[in-house]
């Protein structure tokens, strides 16, 4: 017989059993149990688009950039590529869903949770911190609430959107970057 | 540091793309057919101008598209992106699928 694991997320050490971490103007947070789905398909194939955008609940986002969605956030990648973001709990669920409406289109549907960590930098602070490490312009000009892009934060390549105007953050990380992200996040906002 | 434009996310940062070299090299459709100095010339030799340079860049942090840039290569001025498919406008775009077949 075969043992369990138990899914981590590999920041144990670092969060120990808070769920955030708080520093001058910025908190560094870990939102528990996300999953996520690669999601790829040709934005052209209509038919497809309108399957994917029934069984998720809301639109992919065909701009470039941008994410739509609250709970459930579907982001995107690349012209042909999306990231969908939700309970861990529902996404093989959901995964298996997107596989039937999308059966006979060329389209891949993955199931990366194991792969992904998803933090939360929120605070008045958060773009100072942005600024220090990520090729991005974070100016509410160039980078509003409601868009995202991948990009390069401090050593890792990471996604970034911006949630709202406070401004809060959601980062979308390799796992195994994760642990040394926060470490650098957290020597950026002086912990 | 160069800012170059992605035809699909817009002016980023250099650090955020890979180079790939000059556009609009095309592998031979026969390589058996061709002298070692024609095979040579097809895999080593790059025109390497003075000025104006069109050459390929994928935006490697960003969407993960190969696209192309024209750029200056005495003032690094940039004179614009184009895309690679068939919605792209420049010279080195290739025909491909047309939008919305299956509807």
């Amino acid at each position: 017989m075969s043992d369990r694991i138990a899914r981590s997320h590999g920041l144990e050490a670092f969060f120990g059993a808070a769920e955030s971490v708080s520093g001058a103007g910025v908190e560094i947070a870990l939102p528990k149990n996300r999953g996520f789905l690669n999601l790829r398909l040709d934005p052209r194939r209509e038919r497809a688009v309108r399957a994917a955008d029934e069984v998720l609940g809301q639109g992919l986002p065909l701009a470039a950039n941008s994410f739509t969605g609250g709970e459930r956030r579907v982001y995107w990648l690349s012209p042909d590529e999306w990231l969908v973001e939700t309970r861990a709990e529902e996404a093989g669920a959901l995964c298996g869903e997107l596989e039937a409406a999308l059966a006979g289109y060329h389209a891949a549907i993955n199931d990366i949770s194991g792969g992904q960590v998803a933090l939360r930098l929120t605070g008045p602070e958060a773009r100072t911190i942005l600024s220090k490490g990520c090729t991005l312009d974070p100016h509410p000009r160039e980078f509003a609430p409601g868009q995202c892009a991948r990009a390069g934060f401090a050593r890792a390549t990471v996604l970034l959107a911006c949630i709202d105007e406070t401004p809060t953050y959601a980062v979308v990380v390799g796992r195994s970057f994760a642990d040394y992200l926060c470490h650098w996040l957290a020597n950026a906002a002086g912990l | 540091m160069l800012l170059i434009e992605c035809p699909w996310c817009g002016p980023h940062a250099e650090t955020e793309f890979s180079y790939g070299g000059e556009a609009g090299i095309v592998r031979p459709a026969n390589p058996d057919a061709l002298s070692d100095a024609e095979w040579a010339d097809y895999l080593f030799y790059r025109s390497n101008p003075r000025g104006a340079h069109r050459e390929l860049w994928n935006h490697a942090r960003g969407c993960r598209r190969w696209f192309v840039v024209e750029r200056d290569t005495v003032t690094n001025r940039i004179a614009g992106s184009f895309r690679l498919d068939a919605a792209g406008s420049g010279p080195d775009a290739v025909a491909g699928k047309q939008a919305g077949q299956d509807d």
